[in-house]
């Protein structure tokens, strides 16, 4: 990733950002600075401020409208889509506070990567689900995105499983297998963060620990910010944990402090299953 | 978020059943070492006997702890405070059957001391018997309560236990020197001040546990220290100009 690409905000830029892999990374990707946050009249977030560590995991934690989701979603401006909606305060994302009404959103998308609860595919193959989005930005030949393809299924371990049909319609994949094909999608544009809005509450136990030794190994790459209901997958998934209650940033710490030694007493109750 | 009951009634059930096995050990170990000390003290063998039947009872609640905290953990993935105290219950079972394994052996060897016909004095013995009661009766009281600053006590008195094991080290080193035919009364007396300080230190254990599970934090690894007994060497002694 160049420094200053958001600044510039082109397309031009977009196409020419330098491999994430041969990025040197900023110690903070994401810098949330006093951000508020309202569906209309309703004050959802307020005035949280926390630093999302790159090519670390973050996972936000909390009971149900505590705010965790609807932070994940100012990262990629979600909430644009829905009139009423709106965010004060600074996300700082490469030097660009991501709140900017100038910004261009099919850029930043391109770079912070979704995944959703349910797995999403396209109503297409397999393939074009990886392809569809990388056209959407880089054009590339056949051989070229053939690789790509190739190359994130991999990543994700579903190569294997998919490679002799790859032109066969993505619903014909398992629950587990779709979303694995929505994390190669997501990246398969090369964003630099990953979005995951509990992304296996839908799925097995084994599909859940494929996908979690997927964040494992997809973070030396990636920043990823990642909401969760499951404790345990917090625990073991993440290097940060950041708790909300209320739409306030309760705590936020080591994954290995939050879950022995939670310094709220909040936190505590949440986390040992206390009455809220 | 004022409740501080589990939302799930079993769980808090189970922590509450965990706490009460936890006490009830506790309190069958308090009392072993409370007749090892008076089998010592007032010759009592019907106390000697009595604190080594309870022995298995111990073992058995040591088991049932066990298994009952690898349940927990198990089945309810507890978090914080719980997992804290789940862990140091594990281990704190540990150290409350290693007390009560060294009370019935000090119960056993005060059967067996004959005491010479110039008498020993065991004034010492009983004060640092009365010491580790004390501590282990507060480290107990940790448990049951919760309560860190007990622990700290505890942590803290540990010290004073030394420094009499230390003291006896030397007394009963000095009438075996004096006579050999306190050889045989003083060696059993030296394993049973040894148990003693042992015990004292698992008092101790059992005290960075319980402030471990209740705050979080560990106690310096270092305990504040009384004399070292172990460096006070026979030789050392035996050289004394004065002694034959």
């Amino acid at each position: 990733m160049t420094p200053g690409t958001l600044q510039g905000m082109t397309q031009d830029s977009m196409m020419t950002k330098t491999d994430p892999q041969a990025a040197k990374s900023p110690e903070v990707a994401l810098a949330v600075r006093n951000l508020n946050f309202y569906y209309g009249e309703n004050h959802a977030l307020h005035d949280i401020s926390v630093d999302f560590q790159a090519r670390r995991v973050t996972a936000m934690i909390g009971p149900s409208g505590c705010g965790k989701s609807t932070l994940l979603r100012i990262f990629n401006r979600m909430y644009d889509l829905y009139p009423g909606q709106r965010a004060t305060g600074e996300v700082m994302f490469d030097g660009r506070n991501i709140l900017d009404h100038d910004l261009d959103l099919n850029i930043l998308r391109a770079r912070v990567g979704m995944v959703f609860q349910k797995p999403t595919p396209f109503p297409m193959s397999i393939y074009d689900n990886i392809a569809f989005g990388v056209r959407l930005h880089e054009k590339l030949n056949k051989a070229d995105m053939d690789a790509r393809v190739q190359d994130v299924l991999t990543r994700v371990a579903l190569w294997n499983e998919v490679r002799d049909r790859l032109n066969a319609p993505a619903s014909g994949l398992s629950g587990g297998q779709q979303q694995r094909l929505c994390i190669a999608r997501s990246i398969a544009t090369r964003p630099e963060v990953l979005l995951l809005d509990e992304p296996t509450s839908a799925l097995d136990p084994i599909s859940t620990a494929r996908i979690e030794e997927l964040l494992d190994e997809l973070k030396e790459e990636f920043t990823i910010a990642i909401v969760t209901h499951n404790m345990q997958q917090a625990a073991r998934c993440a290097d940060q944990v950041a708790f909300f209650y209320m739409g306030r940033l309760i705590e936020v710490d080591s994954a290995d402090r939050m879950f022995t030694n939670p310094k709220q007493q909040q936190t505590q109750d949440y986390i040992t299953g206390r009455f809220g | 978020m004022a409740d501080r009951s589990h939302i799930v009634k079993s769980y808090e059930q189970e922590l509450g059943q965990l706490r009460s096995m936890m006490a009830q050990m506790g309190g069958i170990v308090e009392n072993q070492v409370a007749l090892a000390l008076s089998a010592i003290a007032d010759r009592n063998e019907e106390a000697a006997d009595a604190a080594a039947r309870q022995d298995p009872e111990v073992d058995q609640l040591e088991r049932e702890v066990e298994g009952l905290a690898i349940r927990l953990l198990a089945l309810r993935s507890p978090m914080a405070g719980d997992l804290r105290e789940i862990v140091a219950a594990l281990k704190i079972t540990g150290d409350l059957e290693r007390i009560g394994d060294y009370a019935s052996s000090i119960a056993r060897r005060s059967l067996r001391i004959r005491m010479p016909e110039n008498q020993i004095s065991l004034s010492g013995l009983r004060s640092m018997g009365r010491l580790v009661q004390e501590n282990l009766r507060r480290s107990i009281d940790a448990i049951t309560q919760q309560d860190s600053n007990r622990a700290m006590e505890v942590w803290h008195s540990d010290r004073a236990v030394d420094e009499y094991y230390t003291a006896l080290f030397r007394e009963l080193v000095t009438y075996m020197m004096e006579d050999a035919r306190n050889i045989r009364a003083c060696t059993e007396l030296l394993f049973i001040a040894k148990n003693l300080e042992r015990i004292g230190d698992h008092a101790t254990n059992i005290a960075e546990r319980v402030f471990y599970a209740v705050t979080g934090d560990n106690l310096p690894s270092l305990r504040p220290r009384g004399g070292p007994a172990s460096a006070l060497t026979v030789t050392e002694t035996m050289q004394e100009p004065d002694v034959r």
